[in-house]
């Protein structure tokens, strides 16, 4: 479809629809293509997927003492109904 | 309190069992997602937080309704949805979770040759290799957890769905009612910003 080189800006645009197999079948090749000549896009690539992998090891914030409390009264309040 | 993932019909048996500790967790495990669903319909965070409280009454009071056709996950959220839509009605406020806004580079447009230097689009300053082992860290961790949490919270609820719940992308799009498309460009606008954030923890 189109004939030109993808740039480095245009990669670091597309990193997400590559990673969910989201891109026609075309631009993925371009894109593969790409990775596998520039060191800059192969470690932003690398760096996605450690950033992916760090989130996915965060622990869920912790409830305000609070909220939990309010949530806690009303869940008695529902218990006994 | 128990940390170890407990599956849905059995988190439900023990709500019904009045089992404090169950629903303690329950609760700690979507509070995040659940305040960062409500604040994408409703402005303040304290109108959230009161969002979040009505639907917790919403899905004890319902509980004996819940019939286990979608993930109990996906049921909460929808009544966070739901609470939140009533509540921006009221505030005279409609946004619809569709409203992506304006566009937003992956990365600092300075970080590439600009247009008419040789190799434009090109890096000027590329990043470091990833390190093999990515590094888990509590600086890391901490500052990967304060990223997500200066998210707008359209993307933030995505990212918390898909990268910190594991939820298929499939169960995103049904359960926030957005196009597959959207559902990419929240998911990456969010972890853009997030590698950018990590970037220097992320440096071999």
């Amino acid at each position: 479809m189109r004939d030109h080189h993808l740039t480095c800006q245009e990669i670091v645009e597309l990193v997400t629809d590559y990673l969910e197999y989201a891109l026609d079948s075309e631009t993925a090749a371009q894109f593969e293509e790409h990775i596998n000549f520039c060191d800059g896009c192969a470690a932003y690539l690398g760096q996605m997927r450690a950033a992916i992998e760090t989130v996915g090891s965060v622990e869920p914030e912790d409830v305000p003492q609070e909220t939990l409390d309010g949530l806690l009264v009303a869940f008695r309040e529902w218990k006994r109904t | 309190m128990t940390s170890e993932p407990i599956d849905d019909q059995r988190a439900i048996a023990l709500l019904r069992a009045g089992d404090e500790q169950a629903f303690e967790a329950l609760v700690a495990r979507h509070y995040a997602t659940m305040m960062a669903v409500a604040r994408t319909y409703v402005k303040s965070r304290a109108v959230a937080e009161e969002v979040v409280q009505e639907a917790w009454l919403g899905v004890l009071q319902s509980l004996d309704r819940f019939e286990g056709r979608s993930s109990l996950k996906t049921w909460i959220i929808a009544i966070v949805i739901n609470k939140a839509k009533t509540r921006a009605v009221r505030e005279g406020r409609s946004v619809p979770f569709t409203a992506l806004g304006p566009d937003e580079p992956a990365v600092d447009p300075s970080r590439f040759r600009r247009r008419g230097e040789i190799y434009a689009g090109h890096w000027r300053t590329p990043p470091s290799a990833a390190p093999d082992v990515v590094a888990q860290d509590r600086e890391t961790l901490w500052v990967a957890m304060r990223a997500i949490a200066d998210l707008p919270p359209a993307q933030q609820t995505v990212m918390r769905m898909r990268d910190l719940e594991g939820s298929s992308a499939d169960e995103v799009c049904s359960t926030l009612e957005i196009s597959a498309a959207n559902q990419r460009v929240l998911l990456h606008r969010a972890r853009s910003r997030v590698r950018a954030a990590l970037e220097v923890h992320l440096s071999a």
